[in-house]
């Protein structure tokens, strides 16, 4: 049994950032979609192994993994897809609306931690405890595997969306050691308006744009639930908890011992120091899916979009804190709670969206919310292109051709495809910056006296063609190699996702680390490739 | 591929002609133009704000750009703030040590508890007399006399840009003319006034839908960390749709060394109640202080005649434009048609188009939390712990009862011996008799969610995170309750509605307190915490 390690991480942090850093910049493009393995039949075990964190500790957790491999994995265009016999969060079970789904949990935890089980909220589940097979035993919320024994859960997937999963067994330990997951069920009558393109407003071109910059399709499906409005081009899954090193200790400490059931590790006072989503802590999140130093770790959170794509939200609540998720550069229209789509009650025919807008989306224990979020650069004053009709440069000089919303979505293979039109050519500093035209509002101080950030794409404007033109000698590159966001490649405009209550960016007291990481918004000129 | 060659020569080009240029020698500089491409001063009085009649006409320019050639809507706004250093009183008298932002300009509004925020005429005034520690020390407090407040009504009539002076060097070249007040500023008077001079909560903002918005934060340093060379910046919550350049996230962005300025630039975004903070180290500086809120007021406010017609005057520009198939869209039209009208005197919180959120007063309400602890190891040198973080005292614009209900702005003395401005609003809630109050609550609280109750009036949420509760059908989504919660990083509007003169009478007081019981407290004192009072006017 390896000893827990906790090390005494602010010595050594200068020597961690910097290995982080490194790590972080010479990692190959990472980004994120929805992983996760296909049904309807899912093997599942329930064993201990150790997580990662970027303080340099490992700390011993529960986790749900396969039992043997699954059937598949999905979406198809993720490669290097793999699944273990523990992981945390535990695996993405991707079904489909309709589809009878039978999970088989086998309980491979130390015997001292005792029963566990799988809870399906918002399902209608018969548990082999019924069936007598394989044996279980009927514990308080549910049916129960006992060390070594296995237990099955049967439902039918009856409605579409993103829902929780988790251990119905001792919760406020198991959940704490990390037994919990997602279940997504995809809608089984996809709008036709979704073939038709995206987005309502504009219909037709979102996929023809993508086509056109030969971007795979990495979706799960092209609907969230059987209703139009709820069509995307992109989808990302957060699922957010906290760990208190204490009590993983506490349960490992306890795990050699002999006797079923007898652990006994109090949940309470609770301090947690680890602030995880989709069990990583930044950095770590933003590395690939299924990177090969996180082996139980394999989802990440690393959101790319292009201007003008419906992107999908799927927020989780796990652990047993609220976490207040800001979503920068944008609200999130919430679809549905739980896989509940909110719907405005009088229209019955064509019932409108009625969930909010929200900017902060927060994550209850066990709650689910499925959101839209959008970016245009609409209503900005100025051209984020940085365009120029006197450039010599083409690009430079591309046409904005209103559509009946004000966007430029005429020629999907344009790089300034959803352009918001009213802006186009408008200079937003007073004087030129290279190839951009001076003649707007403001005045940026000496470059001398600014700090770059790390994912700063070195100008004000979006894309490596403006990001070129616009810097001179005036310095708001970086310095080249310590960035994660080249201006000469993807100059994106990152946006932090992050918890608000801000204390939960942080790994063990180090900041930065904890809920957060980096959304990025790439022009057309960057193909985003989330097959890792 | 071409392409990319030919603009890789032109920067080479660009990076020789610019290497001939120096840099400019001023380092703290406001800007608040008083004409711009989208509010041309020969079309517009951009020192008022105009009534709505329609959407802003556009036509091409010589520049290939979209530029107002009539009907221009909005006007030009600007602030400056600080961002350094200070103190605050807490209810129960300790003295506490603040990251903070600070007044630099609107010094009276702000005193007033007004937003700081003032037209080009008014922020483009030099300034006269001013000393350290002002709005306070302007207006005779002595050392040690706390509570010597509220201020006086008739003291430091000064609003514009703190430094503002005339530009010399601009005038003796013939590039300006005499008094030159073009952005250059004496930064000895933004040292005398900014330094030790941070408040809780940060400066108040408010602007108006079409507004640009110019606001430059001048980073004065921490006097009392001299280890710590901290940038800061503003981060605007919930601007839709925005830059990575002006969202004031370090890692995404540039961020201010201390000595200089820098200007942020927003077009108005649709109405509502948002805030602001400093995204540097957020853990650490929102715990230490820096936070703030900024509202957007509709344009309904400045339509005459029918709402209904007025929100489907609206429709005809493209960038507010609701089209309810946009998911995005958050007031379309109502569905029900009310025959409310605005005689151009009544207020609202969003572009309702019924009158469903009109209000006679409106209030901030920003729900916050201090650890002591945190901020003591904060006001020295050593690395602050986030695992153990936790809020002691619990606050409503930077004040524990019973200072909620402190009238005027607080004083703090600071390490400099003289009394400095530090906590400006207080949050009693003044409801005329038969009227409704808008309050406009946001939380920034660093380490938990934070509950506050209405004992009397029921609070109507109207609108979360700077939307208005309205399903894409047109149905108001408002309810009633009496208790709202919110974590950080999130706001709502709530109405208290006071017009049943039966029920809610003139000398009424109710509570708006926490039911987080524990949350009622001031540090060790058993008494106190989240809580104000409502009055019946």
């Amino acid at each position: 049994m390896r000893a827990i390690n906790m090390k005494k991480a602010t010595l050594k942090m200068p020597l961690l950032l910097a290995i982080m850093l490194a790590a972080l910049l010479l990692a190959p493009a990472a980004f994120a979609a929805v992983p996760g393995i296909t049904g309807p039949n899912l093997k599942l075990t329930a064993q201990a192994e150790y997580l990662t964190q970027p303080d340099g500790s490992a700390i011993y957790s529960w986790g749900y993994g396969c039992n043997g491999a699954p059937s598949g994995f999905a979406p198809a265009a993720v490669s290097g897809a793999f699944c273990k016999n523990m992981q945390v969060p535990g695996p993405t079970l991707i079904v489909t609306e309709g589809q009878t789904v039978v999970v088989t949990l086998t309980n491979n935890l130390p015997s001292a931690a005792g029963n566990t089980s799988i809870l399906f909220p918002g399902f209608n589940v018969s548990t082999s405890c019924k069936d007598a097979t394989p044996v279980g035993q009927q514990g308080l919320l549910t049916c129960e595997a006992v060390p070594g024994g296995s237990v099955s859960y049967t439902f039918t997937a009856t409605t579409p969306g993103t829902r929780a999963y988790y251990s119905g067994t001792q919760g406020d330990l198991q959940m704490e050691m990390g037994l919990y997951g997602a279940i997504v069920v995809l809608p089984s009558h996809i709008p036709s308006t979704c073939s038709n393109g995206l987005p309502l407003t504009n219909p037709g071109n979102n996929a023809a744009a993508k086509a056109q910059s030969g971007e795979t399709d990495f979706r799960l499906a092209a609907a969230a639930y059987d209703h139009p409005s709820t069509c995307y081009d992109r989808e990302y899954m957060f699922q957010f908890s906290e760990m208190d090193p204490r009590i993983h200790r506490e349960a490992e400490q306890q795990s050699s011992r002999t006797c079923t059931g007898c652990m006994s590790v109090a949940t309470e006072p609770y301090v947690p120091a680890y602030f995880m989503i989709n069990g990583r802590s930044m950095p770590d999140d933003m590395d690939p899916n299924y990177s090969p130093q996180y082996p139980h770790q394999p989802y990440n959170g690393n959101p790319h979009l292009h201007p003008g794509e419906l992107v999908l939200l799927r927020i989780v609540g796990q652990g047993r804190w609220q976490h207040p998720f800001h979503e920068h550069g944008n609200h999130v229209r919430v679809l549905a709670r739980d896989g509940n789509l909110i719907l405005s009650t009088p229209d019955t025919a064509d019932p409108n969206l009625a969930g909010p807008l929200l900017f902060t989306t927060t994550t209850t224990p066990g709650q689910t919310i499925d959101g839209i979020y959008y970016w245009t650069g609409k209503g900005l004053n100025w051209d984020p292109y940085g365009h120029n009709p006197a450039s010599g440069d083409p690009l430079a000089k591309l046409t904005c051709t209103p559509d009946a919303n004000g966007y430029n979505t005429g020629t999907p293979s344009a790089i300034n495809y959803f352009e918001w039109c009213q802006d186009h050519n408008k200079p937003v500093e007073t004087a030129p910056f290279g190839d951009v035209s001076g003649g707007g509002p403001v005045t940026l101080p000496d470059p001398n006296i600014l700090v770059n950030g790390t994912w700063f794409g070195g100008s004000p404007y979006l894309g490596p063609n403006a990001t070129v033109r616009a810097v001179g000698s005036t310095g708001t590159t970086p310095p080249s190699g310590t960035i994660g966001n080249s201006p000469t490649e993807e100059a994106a405009f990152a946006f932090m996702w992050h918890s608000h209550n801000e204390r939960e960016i942080t790994t063990n007291n180090i900041f930065p680390g904890g809920m957060f990481m980096m959304m990025l918004v790439d022009s057309r000129e960057f193909v985003i490739d989330e097959s890792n | 591929m071409v392409n990319r060659k030919i603009s890789r020569i032109c920067f080479v080009i660009a990076l020789m002609s610019f290497a001939s240029m120096t840099a400019s020698a001023q380092s703290f500089q406001v800007q608040c133009p008083t004409t711009t491409v989208t509010h041309p001063s020969k079309l517009h009085d951009n020192n008022s704000e105009p009534s709505y009649a329609g959407p802003t006409n556009l036509a091409p320019n010589s520049q290939g750009f979209l530029a107002p050639t009539a009907n221009v809507n909005g006007a030009i706004k600007c602030q400056q703030i600080s961002g350094g250093d200070g103190f605050a009183t807490m209810a129960d008298g300790t003295q506490t040590y603040l990251f903070a932002f600070g007044p630099l300009s609107g010094l009276k509004d702000m005193a007033d508890g007004k937003p700081g925020t003032e037209f080009p005429n008014v922020f483009n005034t030099a300034s006269t007399g001013l000393k350290p520690g002002d709005p306070a020390t302007a207006n005779g407090i002595v050392p040690g006399t706390w509570p010597g407040f509220p201020l006086p009504t008739n003291a430091l009539p000064y609003n514009g840009a703190v430094g503002l002076a005339p530009d010399a060097d601009a005038i003796a070249g013939g590039l300006c003319t005499a008094p030159c007040l073009d952005g250059h500023v004496d930064p000895r008077q933004v040292m005398d006034v900014g330094v030790m001079n941070g408040n809780i909560p940060a400066p108040l903002m408010a602007i108006d839908e079409d507004d640009e918005f110019f606001l430059t934060l001048t980073n004065v340093g921490m006097v009392m960390r001299p280890d710590l060379f901290e940038q800061h910046t503003v981060h605007f919550h919930g601007y839709p749709n925005a830059s990575a350049f002006y969202d004031g996230v370090p890692d995404a962005s540039v961020a201010i060394n201390i000595g200089g300025s820098f200007t942020y630039y927003y077009l108005a975004p649709d109405a509502g109640t948002y805030f602001w903070h400093c995204h540097i180290t957020p853990p650490e500086h929102l715990q230490m202080g820096m936070v703030g809120q900024i509202y957007v007021r509709p344009r309904q406010n400045r339509w005459n005649g029918d709402l209904y017609a007025g929100l489907t005057t609206q429709q005809g520009d493209l960038r507010t434009r609701c089209d309810s198939r946009d998911i995005l869209c958050s007031n379309p039209l109502p569905r029900v048609e009310t025959g409310a009208s605005n005689d151009g005197s009544k207020k609202y919180a969003y572009n309702d188009g019924d009158g469903s959120t009109r209000y006679d007063v409106e209030y901030p309400l920003q729900i916050h939390g201090f650890d002591p602890n945190f901020h003591f190891v904060g006001m020295t040198f050593n690395p602050e712990a986030f695992v153990d973080m936790k809020d002691k005292y619990f606050l409503l614009n930077g004040r524990s009862y019973p200072d909620t209900v402190t009238p005027g702005p607080l004083a703090t003395q600071s390490t400099d011996g003289a009394m400095h401005f530090s906590q400006p609003l207080p949050s009693i809630i003044n409801i005329p008799a038969g009227g409704r109050a808008l309050l406009r609550i946001s939380d920034l609280d660093v380490t938990e969610y934070q509950t506050l109750a209405s004992l009397g009036i029921p609070m109507q949420v109207i609108a979360l995170n700077a939307r208005l509760l309205r399903d894409q059908a047109g149905n108001n989504l408002y309810y009633k309750t009496n208790s709202i919660t919110l974590g950080g990083g999130e706001s709502l509007d709530v109405i208290l509605d006071a017009s049943d003169t039966s029920k809610y009478q003139r000398g009424d007081v109710y509570y708006l307190y926490t039911p987080n019981l524990d949350h009622l407290s001031n540090d060790a004192e058993n008494f106190g915490g989240l809580m104000t009072e409502v009055r019946i006017n």
